[in-house]
């Protein structure tokens, strides 16, 4: 416990948990003030110098996506990146996409009585349903790049718009309990893995967040997984269709997956 | 984002004020400050609060409900899972990475579809049920341990001054 690791000039009377979390919000001010929350577009020589000289295999890698993408943009690493890359990135795609638009638009407007039928109040769900949706409806007027790096730069309405997309995640799985559950790990049902892993905001998100969503949403992503095995980076398709292999549909976005971390790729 | 906090600290005292729970009332202590709530609880039936009625206060942040408020029993109460002070320790006010207590996994953590009704709820069975396990009062928590009969009528002293007598 904690007593005994303060063992050595312990103060009963001051209160080290403050100290350790008071620690921890620095850190993420830190990262706050040096990171966007979705950043401009990088090309690959920018993010290679991240990595050492000596750091073959990852420079090796960043030669091999150089074939296939143009740029990446970077989100900020606060446990949110997986949703807000989806978000951004999907979005974005839908500028110049109308009739995707109009498909994403229904699904998204028929959702909130969904999760009002799971059980979600209403009162805790309006605001950030009502946000997510003003966000998704910016789209609808071609050109709004600019508009949409804006908003999705706002910590409020960007934080807003990932909220929702958690919760779409939760009641996802939630509806579909009996398939998802022998992925869940303790002793836990949906319900509590949701309410510890999904909802809260600053969760990383697994492979079942990315799954879900996905499949919510029906929007089929690839994601580029960048690690030290392999000379190339494995691609993985998310694939809510779930067709076969030969006949699977061309993913709407791409991310990049570093150890803990997602960001944005661009194709050629 | 405070306008989408302030929004929703008003959706949420009128909620409590239209269905309120058990025991439990709560509200903004000036209308003209939504950000700070005072609480009023009633100790929990079949308990050695029972009888009592404790004053706290709930401290919301800008960026609420993202981030939790912060409670403290403006009282003398004593709990394992309060501070000497009367800051309230339970998983519920902390989002799954600030882990002070090392809460375990199944704990209900704080995420922004909670609410303060869900708080408050967890404050009482939180006051019927305390966890030894991740104590903010040592004292409390070694007398609930070892001396319960010691440690309910503290509780009793408590139950009394809370309603000034």
């Amino acid at each position: 416990m904690a007593a005994q690791a303060h063992a050595i000039d312990y103060d009963p009377e001051r209160n080290y948990d403050e100290d350790t979390l008071a620690q921890q919000r620095e850190i993420e001010k830190e990262i706050a003030e040096s990171q966007p929350l979705i950043s401009s577009l990088f090309t690959f020589d920018d993010i290679v110098e991240e990595y050492t000289r000596e750091d073959e295999v990852y420079r090796h890698k960043i030669e091999n996506l150089k074939t296939r993408y143009a740029n990446l943009r970077k989100t900020r690493g606060d446990g949110n990146c997986f949703f807000r890359a989806f978000g951004f990135g999907y979005l974005e795609t839908l500028l110049s996409n109308p009739t995707d638009y109009q498909r994403f638009l229904e699904i998204c407007e028929k959702s909130k009585d969904e999760l009002i039928a799971l059980g979600f109040p209403q009162f805790t769900l309006e605001d950030f349903y009502d946000t997510f949706i003003d966000i998704v409806k910016q789209v609808k007027n071609p050109g709004q790049l600019e508009k949409l790096l804006e908003t999705f730069n706002d910590q409020g309405l960007s934080d807003y718009f990932v909220v929702y997309l958690r919760l779409l995640v939760s009641g996802f799985l939630q509806k579909n309990e009996d398939d998802y559950i022998p992925f869940i790990d303790g002793e836990r049902t949906v319900k509590q893995f949701c309410s510890q892993e999904v909802e809260p905001m600053g969760k990383e998100s697994d492979h079942i967040h990315a799954v879900a969503l996905t499949k919510a949403l029906r929007v089929p992503i690839c994601v580029e997984y960048m690690d030290r095995e392999g000379q190339t980076c494995n691609s993985f398709m998310f694939d809510p269709t779930e067709s076969p292999e030969e006949s699977s549909p061309k993913p709407a976005l791409t991310l990049l997956y570093r150890p803990g971390h997602y960001d944005i790729l661009y194709p050629l | 984002m405070a306008g989408s906090a302030l929004k929703r600290l008003m959706a949420e005292y009128k909620q409590l004020t239209l269905n309120p729970p058990e025991g439990i009332i709560a509200g903004p202590v000036d209308e003209e400050n939504f950000f700070e709530w005072e609480a009023l609880i009633m100790g929990p039936q079949d308990t050695c609060f029972e009888g009592g009625v404790f004053p706290a206060r709930l401290t919301f942040p800008p960026d609420y409900p993202l981030s939790p408020p912060k409670m403290k029993f403006s009282c003398e109460l004593f709990h394992p899972n309060i501070y000497p002070d009367g800051r309230v320790c339970i998983s519920i006010l902390h989002a799954p990475g600030d882990d002070p207590m090392g809460y375990e996994t199944s704990a209900e953590r704080w995420s922004p579809v909670q609410s303060v009704e869900k708080i408050l709820l967890s404050v009482v069975s939180m006051l019927a049920e305390p966890n030894d396990e991740s104590a903010a009062n040592v004292d409390a928590a070694k007398t609930w341990r070892d001396d319960r009969k010691g440690f309910e009528e503290i509780a009793k002293v408590t139950v009394r001054k809370s309603l000034g007598l």
